[in-house]
């Protein structure tokens, strides 16, 4: 039975974090001045087609420039990514793709690095290139790496990571929560520095990764945050193992092991507290629940006159929201959360979209041109050009003549400043992500606490009839 | 996180939310009396160390005092008012579903069933209230709200025929209307917005929480963790977690974005115990003139520790922070630009940070460094960055204290524009954000290149004009062309070419809006009015560091594209 304790708790907790100065260097809280060996840096290919990279000087595949990483715009040698300022454009190499030896593969279950590959569908580089990337990134030293040459074409962005990034990189393990919701919900559940919250489940870690943001307010070691001030933590939960394992590599890779605690758990059976360990109780005073039953994980979220009993900070209001795709899930939680002394109960959906904006290019003199519209602009070109039609000189240029001037013109022509300037929503809209219940908890406060409130701010004086000054109400 | 916002503590902003909704401000002083106007008045002691998130009802005057006093409502009480009388199905266009599979927690109540009214017999008529209102206004005065209601209910004689739906949606607007009764909500910045929303919201640009939390989120800010030797002061290390910001929203902005660095609230530090946390009057601990023993040049210019080693909520420890012109925190810092002599960022004052009687305790103190458009472009034109003469330390002892400490605090001021000036010009910047009346193409040539490589670029507008023409000054269009003209030894026009199109990779602009439900069993469905105006938009990008020279892009749809001239050159993100 004990034995089984402890399993269940080596289970939920994982690997203790190494208390190591590492990880003060947390790629998302702090950035280097420049791209370095171990940087996890996203590449950013175009617009929504981000992916994650920890640079590498050495590995194997045989590729003669060290690591390198494929893509659908080129070939890129590590190499050439490190030592550089952030934000780069960074032109694509010539990389034998073709003659390279597969070698090292002993070398492969050792290395703990090799994240990206975890990430891909098919470990074929040869495929995965069409899908994104792909990298090379495994074994140790590489003798004599050649130099890399440029490619002549293709290039990418190097960034620093932030949680928008990652979101926006994430493959999906599950549904994840976007930045156009949790940007919202953060802002509603009062989420600050130092604030202690819970999260459940923690699917992707899409959320988890700007929940920690939010809360980061230093790491325990930094000598100023002392016993002065709380540090900020996210609790974590899951209860899918494999994803339990996919984020907390992730969250330890990205110097998180402080500031986010996540345990692999059934939270709706099992709550929130920790019966073994040093910090048995979140005190949360934030909540984030994406899981299909809140109101079970509910039951477990309340307030009681034993402190070390509750997951919640008995001293501040509790914030809360729920994140639901179905109404009936809405309606279940309300009706818990009303029975249950819950306050400011609302629900919310957000709708976000993305614009696009374009030139518009209207009128005859772009016929034969590309990506426009060639039809009249005006009621005067149209005429004109009926005139041309009719006219006795209609047989003076031919079309192959017209188009062949009309594109010698476009040449001198500014098409960036030229046409209609216009926007239109994005193609795809997401036009339901989820229901998003918002509640607050506030603190318990007794009879007792009335009185010592009686106590120290007394109204004998002020209720005796003669008037003393008003507080104005503006 | 701070029991400031749990308990409502003397000297402090707060909102009380009337029924009608709407949020007055107040704040609350101890042994005073509160007047919620209509509602009627209270002392604030009632109020003190109660908690937040609590409504409040304004009990009926006694005889022989002379305000009211308050009753604090529990939850379960208004839960009950809400769940019980409401449960009822919707009004018309069918029955309401039973959803399936829905738990017991979720219960459609019994009269579901038998309750089949419609409102098809309801007569709307004014005088079917038998009560007049002389008689209401008579009884307010003598009876509870709760008591009022039912008085109501009793003589409306229609009352019966109207189904349980409208019959509930009565009674709540009835309830809200004499039910004397207010929430206690907090100064945060949610609460903010919708106050100053209610009332002007041209104040803040018209910005909902929605576009707030997008603008928040993708500007990256956080707290920087800032660990210096006190040798290091010049490394970038040291230089990390600035944001430049451009607020024109009286300081929402600002307020949002230090909330996230974590130096919007002084930290409650018990230890220090230096008067009351919300004392800025003029009394408290101000070392900026008396220093007339100190002959030494320097004499006690905050190159302490401690302003350098604070961080995010760590305020300086405040002995040699100078109240009028404090030496700047070199990171976890907002940087603002402004374009008057002074910033207007009167909503900080809500929050312990009042710019004319500065807190030198806040962290915004010398977290929050501001200077002119003046002062970024054209410095050597603003007499504050003019260096005032150094007077020789013999000649300084001779003069009186007074004189000695002008002369100090004139050096103050330059030192610290100086400083601030200086360091927005080497840029760097993690983040810039901008909410500002001015047109953003005339202010991003100025501020973009500032950005370090990777930084984040936000922009709020409460309009979608503004950042479409700012969107097509970006276009990949305009971006080829730019690089053809360089490639080709040309200089680009600043007609043609506003901002340099380059610097800026993959802006998009979005909206977000929230919409409004009412969850109710049997009667839920999206609020049926909401409020109008701006929609507010938010153009995002980052900064990048461009090759020089043409880059030719590459990928799968290169294959589609015949001619590869150098007029496809960038095309890529
Ligand atoms: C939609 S995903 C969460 C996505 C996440 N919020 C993100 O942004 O990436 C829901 C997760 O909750 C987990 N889950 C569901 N019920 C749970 C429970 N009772 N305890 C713990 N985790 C649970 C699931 O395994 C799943 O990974």
């Amino acid at each position: 039975m004990e034995h089984e304790n402890r399993v269940v708790a080596a289970l939920e907790h994982g690997q203790p974090p190494l208390l190591s100065k590492t990880t003060t260097s947390n790629p998302f809280f702090h950035t280097s001045s420049a791209t370095e060996e171990g940087s996890l840096t996203i590449l950013h290919l175009r617009r929504d087609n981000l992916v994650p990279v920890t640079l590498r000087r050495t590995a194997d595949d045989g590729y003669a420039e060290g690591a390198v990483t494929n893509t659908r715009f080129g070939s890129f040698p590590h190499s050439t990514l490190i030592g550089l300022e952030w934000g780069s454009q960074v032109r694509a190499s010539r990389v034998d793709t073709g003659s390279r030896g597969r070698k090292g593969k002993a070398a492969k279950q050792q290395d703990a690095s090799i994240q990206i590959d975890n990430r891909l569908p098919t470990p074929d580089p040869q495929h995965d290139i069409s899908n994104g990337c792909h990298t090379a990134a495994e074994e140790i030293g590489q003798p004599t790496r050649s130099t890399a040459v440029d490619a002549g074409s293709g290039f990418i962005h190097l960034l620093p990571p932030t949680p928008e990034a990652w979101t926006a990189s994430l493959d999906h393990r599950t549904q994840v929560v976007y930045t156009a919701d949790y940007s919202y919900v953060l802002q509603r559940l009062r989420v600050r520095p130092g604030s202690r919250m819970i999260e459940a489940g923690a699917g992707s870690g899409s959320f988890t990764h700007a929940a920690a943001r939010a809360v980061f307010s230093g790491f325990p070691e930094d000598s100023h945050v002392g016993e002065l001030k709380q540090v900020g933590k996210v609790y974590s939960y899951e209860f899918n193992v494999s994803r339990v394992g996919t984020l907390r590599e992730e969250i330890s890779a990205h110097g998180m092991d402080e500031i986010v605690q996540l345990t692999f758990r059934d939270v709706c059976e099992r709550g929130f507290l920790f019966p073994i360990g040093f910090d048995t109780t979140p005190h949360a005073e934030a909540i984030f629940l994406d899981l299909p039953k809140p109101w079970e994980a509910l039951r477990h979220l309340t307030r009681s006159s034993t402190p070390s009993e509750s997951a919640l900070n008995p001293d501040v209001p509790v914030h809360l929201c729920t994140f639901s795709p179905c109404i009936e899930q809405v309606m279940a939680t309300t009706a818990y959360l009303r029975k249950n002394g819950w306050t400011e109960i609302e629900m919310i959906e957000v709708q976000n979209h993305r614009i696009d904006v374009r030139r518009e290019q209207v009128g005859l003199k772009n016929e034969g041109l590309r990506g426009v519209n060639a039809s009249a602009a005006t009621v005067e070109e149209a005429v004109a050009r009926l005139r041309e039609k009719g006219g006795p000189w209609r047989h003076i240029q031919s079309k192959a003549e017209r188009l062949e001037k009309l594109r010698k013109e476009a040449e001198e022509r500014k098409l960036y400043k030229e046409g209609n300037l216009v926007h239109r929503t994005e193609p795809e809209v997401k036009t339901h992500t989820s229901y998003l219940v918002f509640a607050v908890l506030p603190v318990d406060f007794t009879d007792g606490d009335e009185e010592a409130c009686m106590q120290q701010w007394s109204v004998d004086d002020i209720m005796k009839v003669e008037k003393p000054p008003t507080n104005g109400v503006k | 996180m701070t029991s400031a916002l749990s308990y409502i503590k003397p000297n402090t902003w707060l909102f009380l939310r009337l029924p009608s909704k709407s949020l007055k401000i107040l704040e609350i002083k101890p042994n005073t009396i509160i007047d919620a106007g209509k509602l009627g008045s209270f002392p604030s002691n009632l109020l003190l160390g109660r908690p937040y998130y609590y409504t409040y009802e304004i009990l009926e005057k006694r005889e022989d005092e002379a305000c009211s006093r308050l009753r604090r409502v529990p939850p379960s009480e208004l839960n009950a008012e809400i769940v019980n009388e409401d449960a009822t199905p919707n009004e018309s266009r069918g029955e309401p579903t039973t959803p399936s599979g829905v738990p017991v927690a979720f219960e459609m109540t019994e009269d579901i069933a038998v309750e089949t009214k419609t409102n098809r017999l309801t007569v709307d008529d004014a005088n079917r209230q038998a009560l007049s209102q002389a008689e209401i206004e008579e009884m307010k005065r003598s009876t509870a709200g709760k008591e009022i209601i039912e008085k109501i209910l009793a003589n409306h004689s229609g009352l019966d025929e109207k189904t349980v739906f409208s019959r509930a949606k009565y009674l709540l607007r009835k309830r809200n209307k004499y039910l004397r009764r207010f929430m206690a909500l907090p100064m945060d910045i949610g609460n903010i917005i919708t106050y100053i929303t209610e009332k002007e919201p041209h104040r803040i640009l018209d910005i909902r929480e929605e576009a707030l939390g997008l603008v928040c989120a993708w500007s990256n800010a956080h707290v920087t963790s800032v660990e210096l030797d006190n040798n290091d002061t010049e490394a970038s290390s040291a230089r990390s977690g600035r944001w430049l910001v451009v607020d024109e929203t009286g300081g929402l902005l600002v307020a949002a974005l230090a909330e996230r660095m974590g130096i919007l609230h002084k930290t409650e530090l018990p230890s220090e115990g230096k008067a009351e946390p919300t004392t800025y009057g003029t009394e408290a601990h101000d070392t900026s003139d008396n220093n007339d023993g100190g002959v030494s040049l320097r004499p006690e210019t905050a190159e302490s520790t401690g302003a350098e080693r604070s961080i995010a909520n760590g305020t300086p420890k405040t002995e040699h922070v100078h109240r009028d012109f404090p030496t700047p925190a070199h990171g976890n810092t907002i940087t603002l630009l402004h374009p008057a002599v002074q910033p207007n960022i009167s909503i900080l004052k809500y929050f312990g940070y009042d710019s004319n009687t500065p807190d030198p305790a806040h962290p915004m103190h010398t977290h929050l460094k501001s200077l002119s458009w003046l002062q970024l472009l054209h410095p050597e034109e603003d007499p504050t960055y003019r260096e005032p003469e150094v007077v020789p330390e013999a000649q300084l002892t001779k003069w009186k204290s007074g004189k000695r400490g002008t002369y100090w605090k004139k050096r103050r001021r330059w030192e610290r524009c100086k400083n601030i000036v200086d360091e927005a010009r080497e840029g760097g910047f993690d983040g810039l954000v901008i909410a500002s009346n001015m047109d953003p193409a005339t202010i991003l040539p100025h501020a973009v290149p500032l950005l370090r490589g990777g930084g984040e670029l936000v922009i709020y507008s409460p309009t979608i004009e503004p950042l479409v023409q700012l969107m097509d000054l970006y276009s990949k269009e305009r971006r080829t062309a730019y690089i053809n003209l360089l490639a080709k030894g040309e200089m680009p026009s600043t007609e043609d070419f506003p901002v340099d199109p380059r610097l800026l990779l993959a802006p998009t602009l979005q909206t977000s809006r929230v919409r409004e439900w009412q969850v109710l069993p049997g009667r839920t469905h999206p609020m049926m009015t909401g409020r109008g105006g701006s929609e507010g938009y938010v153009m995002t990008a980052r900064r990048v560091i461009p090759l020089e020279g043409g880059v030719e892009a590459r990928g799968n749809f290169s294959a589609k594209r015949k001619r590869t001239d150098t007029a496809d050159a960038t095309s890529a993100p």
